[in-house]
């Protein structure tokens, strides 16, 4: 990465124009080609700095109210074989391994799922229990949602600013 | 349902399309039409008028931490009593290194992300909020991230069950 991907990165925080050339249009704000903005693009995807170049939706807006945390307990030796069986569940969209707190909290795995209501949620994570055989998890409903943001931000975070 | 109802069969479709990596060519929103067997200037007029409904926030990248020199996270839960949750969470979201703050029902109230360049800095974040905040570090539980085995935000199968169900008008 150097200094004008992170320019550019930082030019499409707020979103991709929605104008015909929209690539383009980018470049003309940072003095380059739109064909060198799509070049530089293409690379920072395939170096893995761009996990994704896609819609942010508001998915309360489109009707998912429900959205909760699930903490698995699974057997010691057990955490490896189940992240990836758990990740494949279509309505889990984050699937985490994380430390455990001994004799507090012995938790080891986290997904998150997003649903229409709480039974829908709740149908799901009963399924991936029986067929994962994980029957020790607690389902963490969110009530209240103070700050959601994307994790990096090249402006705020992102050690974006020269 | 939530103020939903003004979505048509095409926008749930758009909507679903945008989910993955747009294409990186000129014009993208034809290259998208093409797809959906949409025009270009259809595509527009349907994303301007989702983002003016708050329903699309952008269409932009979304960089992963680690290649931005942020290597650390944790999730940090706290049990705040009731009726201190506000004043916390408030305090909690203004820290730029917090990008997830929900209230969740369990004993433990309060969970965030913290995301830093070193374990070093998300400890000395975290000592801050807990002096600011009043909790005791041995009241929290701070549950490191080990391995990701998965990122991957998307709505398609409520998407797709709102299509098959038939919202949406045609």
């Amino acid at each position: 990465m150097d200094p004008l991907d992170r320019r550019l990165l930082g030019e499409l925080e707020g979103g991709l124009p929605l104008v015909p050339e929209p690539f383009h249009d980018i470049g003309n704000r940072l003095g380059i080609s739109g064909e060198e903005v799509i070049k530089r693009l293409q690379r920072l995807l395939a170096d893995g700095v761009i996990r994704k170049f896609k819609a942010r939706i508001n998915q309360r807006l489109i009707g998912i109210s429900a959205n909760a945390l699930v903490a698995w307990k699974v057997p010691d030796t057990g955490d490896g074989d189940a992240g990836p069986l758990l990740a494949s569940y279509p309505g889990v969209t984050h699937c985490y391994e994380r430390t455990r707190v001994p004799g507090k909290w012995n938790y080891s795995l986290y997904t998150v799922h997003h649903g229409r209501t709480r039974v829908e949620v709740l149908d799901e994570v009963r399924e991936i229990s029986e067929k994962t055989g994980i029957r020790d998890y607690v389902v963490l409903f969110s009530t209240k949602e103070f700050k959601r943001v994307p994790n990096v931000r090249i402006g705020e975070n992102g050690r974006g600013t020269p | 349902m939530n103020g939903d109802a003004h979505l048509e069969r095409i926008d749930l479709m758009l909507l679903d399309a945008l989910q993955d990596d747009i294409p990186l060519v000129p014009r993208p929103w034809a290259a998208l039409g093409t797809r959906l067997g949409l025009l270009e200037q259809e595509v527009l007029e349907r994303l301007g008028r989702l983002r003016d409904l708050g329903i699309v926030r952008a269409i932009s990248p979304i960089l992963d931490s680690y290649h931005l020199g942020l290597m650390a996270t944790t999730l940090i839960a706290l049990p705040v009593p009731i009726e201190r949750i506000s004043d916390v969470a408030a305090i909690i979201s203004g820290y730029p290194e917090v990008s997830h703050n929900f209230q969740r029902e369990n004993t433990y109230t309060v969970w965030f992300t913290l995301t830093a360049e070193s374990e070093e800095r998300l400890g000395e974040l975290l000592s801050e909020i807990l002096a600011r905040t009043g909790i005791p570090e041995g009241d929290i539980l701070d549950l490191s991230t080990v391995r990701k085995f998965k990122i991957d935000v998307r709505f398609s199968h409520v998407l797709n069950g709102r299509l098959e169900e038939g919202h949406g008008s045609a």
